[in-house]
């Protein structure tokens, strides 16, 4: 039965909803059963037309009729609607992958699960996976690799400049929103305080790509396993992130100081490929989900046997 | 009437690297406070909450700054300038009440008005004065500059400050901007110069012919790049202008003082900062471009047109690295 197709829904329609349905409906693993917006004539659900069974625009209501097919759902809507979707979700004792900027679900970065003690894989079926931010997402290998063969880990600090074109109203609203959250995701995998989040907005045509910087402070580095680690950890991530690139390696940047740069270039499934920003999230969605999918499957065939 | 404007204390942070003293900041506000200056503006270069790796780590917090500036100003008032992306309304806006700033300018690249939006709403319903600044206000075409403008206005800001971030404006920039605004946005204006191309004060006397109320100005011109507008000159040209200004002793015992103490930092116009003011790159990069052009060995004239072309925006320092790194393949 684990090699069954995993049946999900795409709630939301717009630019990121989009993206993900389009790259579901590419991923053989997945089976995308409906796409819920909140309007017949939004133009993603169009897009959909005869592509995806249910096209549904009255919102998670209109999914009742089909959880009983569902493994779970994406939730690409807003913060305030997905404290809603995360009660019905559990009702259905589903799993839900939280897009948006909520902070309710578990801050999760695919490539570290199983490193890092706070990335982990639920046991139960239920369950809700916070995607934190493009920064968060780009950044988490550095903070990992060059953290883990660190002593004394003073000060950490992500940077990221994305295209202003990708940047949509949410992203701009969400400024201070953004910034706790990715702060907050390198509290949790480094447990140092001092952490700092900073994010740029470049207008230039044509846009650039996204850039993340990471920067740490401690007492002590081991460089070459830094180096070693960092290289190893990118080669992961591309594997679900393929614009995923190492374009300054850790390097010294004054005393006490590593720093190291990643590119992400957008995979261009709806959004363009200056949407690495984007681009990141959605791909870290599709792991998350295939990753618990597997996980839960294993264990269910373990207990049955 | 002008409200003169004094950055020393924050943009002349970028030329101090960010090594600016609580006891400096109190000497130097005693003064002011006497001067007929309108405002003292304090902080990390890049503003409040700005402190980083990225952009420069500050020796003194902003809060310690802010607090020692209240200690020393009473008329004068105390302004602070602060980023969204670098600042946030929880960690530096909301300290910022608390330390008794009296102006809060919000500032953004001058696309990216609406990512102040919250900052700007918020402290205006705290009741708070709040300017919009548009930073690298020379990218962008005039419709575009009147709309961002009108934009910072609606969402509560009483005046909308031109920012020549890169020091790339000729008078007649000025003229055709200030006028712009003036006609078409209810509040406001004001003007802040950098001296990249060597017409810092010119700048500022056609913001004022202008009708610009607000006026910028650092004492030695102490700021970014080649610096701002001198604070005594433009003063001094007001004075020759209109035959009314506040007196110029206390501003030149200000820019003595700052003379005095950081002779090694004084900024000036050099074929560098011509070459970053033309191509219209933010001036604040200088640090990062001497370093890195010495540490790769390519010529900082190159990195600079490179920077241009590419379009990058104070924030992406980071990016300096990268690019010196390509310069170096090539």
């Amino acid at each position: 039965m684990s090699n069954d197709k995993i049946k999900v829904a795409v709630i939301g329609t717009g630019n990121i909803g989009t993206d993900l349905c389009e790259r579901l409906l590419k991923d053989p693993k997945f089976e995308v059963l409906a796409f819920v917006g909140r309007r017949s004539t939004s133009s993603g659900l169009m897009r959909m037309s005869g592509r995806v069974p249910n096209l549904l625009d009255s919102g998670i209501d209109s999914l009742e009729p089909l959880w009983a097919q569902l493994d779970g759902v994406f939730d690409a809507t807003s913060a305030s609607a997905h404290a809603e979707h995360w009660a019905i979700v559990q009702k259905h004792k589903r799993w839900i992958i939280d897009l948006t900027p909520s902070r309710i679900g578990k801050q999760l970065v695919p490539v570290l699960i199983d490193k890092s003690a706070s990335m982990k894989i639920s046991t139960e079926n239920v369950a809700n996976y916070s995607m934190i931010t493009c920064g968060g997402q780009s950044s988490a290998a550095l903070i990992y690799a060059i953290t883990k063969h660190a002593k004394s880990v003073e000060e950490v600090e992500i940077s990221s400049s994305i295209a202003s074109l990708s940047a949509g109203p949410a992203t701009r609203n969400n400024i201070d929103e953004y910034i706790d959250s990715t702060e907050n995701m390198a509290t949790l995998l480094t447990g140092c305080s001092a952490v700092k989040s900073i994010l740029v907005l470049n207008p230039a045509e044509p846009p650039v790509m996204m850039r993340t910087t990471v920067h740490v402070r401690a007492a002590n580095f081991d460089l070459v396993q830094i180096l070693k680690e960092t290289r190893d950890l990118v080669a992961k991530v591309k594997s679900y992130v393929p614009g995923y690139d190492l374009v300054v390696e850790p390097h010294v940047a004054g005393s006490g100081q590593i720093s190291a740069t990643v590119k992400v270039l957008g995979s261009g499934y709806y959004l363009p490929e200056y949407s690495g920003n984007l681009d990141i999230i959605n791909a870290a969605a599709v792991e998350t989900a295939t990753q618990h999918v597997q996980a839960n499957r294993l264990k269910d065939a373990r207990i049955k046997s | 009437m002008i409200s003169f404007y004094d950055v020393t204390l924050r943009d002349g942070n970028h030329a101090l690297r960010h090594t600016l003293t609580p006891d400096f900041v109190r000497e130097y506000c005693q003064i002011a406070e006497q001067s007929g200056v309108w405002a003292v503006e304090v902080g990390h270069g890049n503003g409040i909450g700005a402190s980083s790796f990225l952009v420069g780590k500050a020796k003194t917090d902003d809060n310690s700054l802010l607090a020692a500036a209240r200690e020393s100003l009473n008329k004068v008032k105390l302004a602070i300038h602060a980023i969204p992306g670098f600042a946030t309304i929880k960690r530096d806006l909301i300290p910022a009440i608390k330390s008794g700033v009296d102006i809060f300018r919000i500032g953004t690249h001058v696309t990216e008005v609406t990512t102040a939006q919250k900052h700007v709403e918020f402290l205006s319903a705290q009741n708070q004065t709040v300017h919009g600044v548009l930073m690298m206000s020379h990218a962008i075409d005039l419709k575009g500059l009147v709309s961002q403008s009108k934009l910072m206005a609606s969402y509560g800001a009483s005046a909308v400050v031109l920012m020549d971030s890169a020091g790339n404006y000729v008078p007649k920039d000025v003229v055709a901007r200030v006028a712009a605004l003036k006609q078409e946005i209810g509040v406001q204006v004001g003007f802040h110069a950098h001296n990249n191309l060597g017409v810092g004060v010119s700048n500022a006397i056609s913001a004022i012919e202008n009708d610009a109320t607000i006026i910028d100005g650092s004492s030695m011109g102490l700021g970014a790049g080649a610096g701002n507008a001198p604070l005594e000159s433009i003063i001094v040209n007001y004075r020759r202008m209109t035959g009314s200004a506040p007196p110029l002793d206390k501003f030149l015992e200000m820019s003595h003082l700052v003379e005095m103490k950081y002779p090694e930092f004084l900024p000036r116009t050099t074929s560098s900062s011509i070459q970053s003011g033309d191509a219209g790159v933010f001036s604040g990069f200088a640090p990062q471009v001497r370093q890195l052009a010495a540490e790769f060995g390519v010529s900082q004239e190159d990195l600079w047109q490179e920077l241009g072309k590419r379009r990058l925006v104070a924030g992406q320092e980071s990016m300096i690295r990268e690019i010196a790194q390509d310069l170096m393949n090539l």
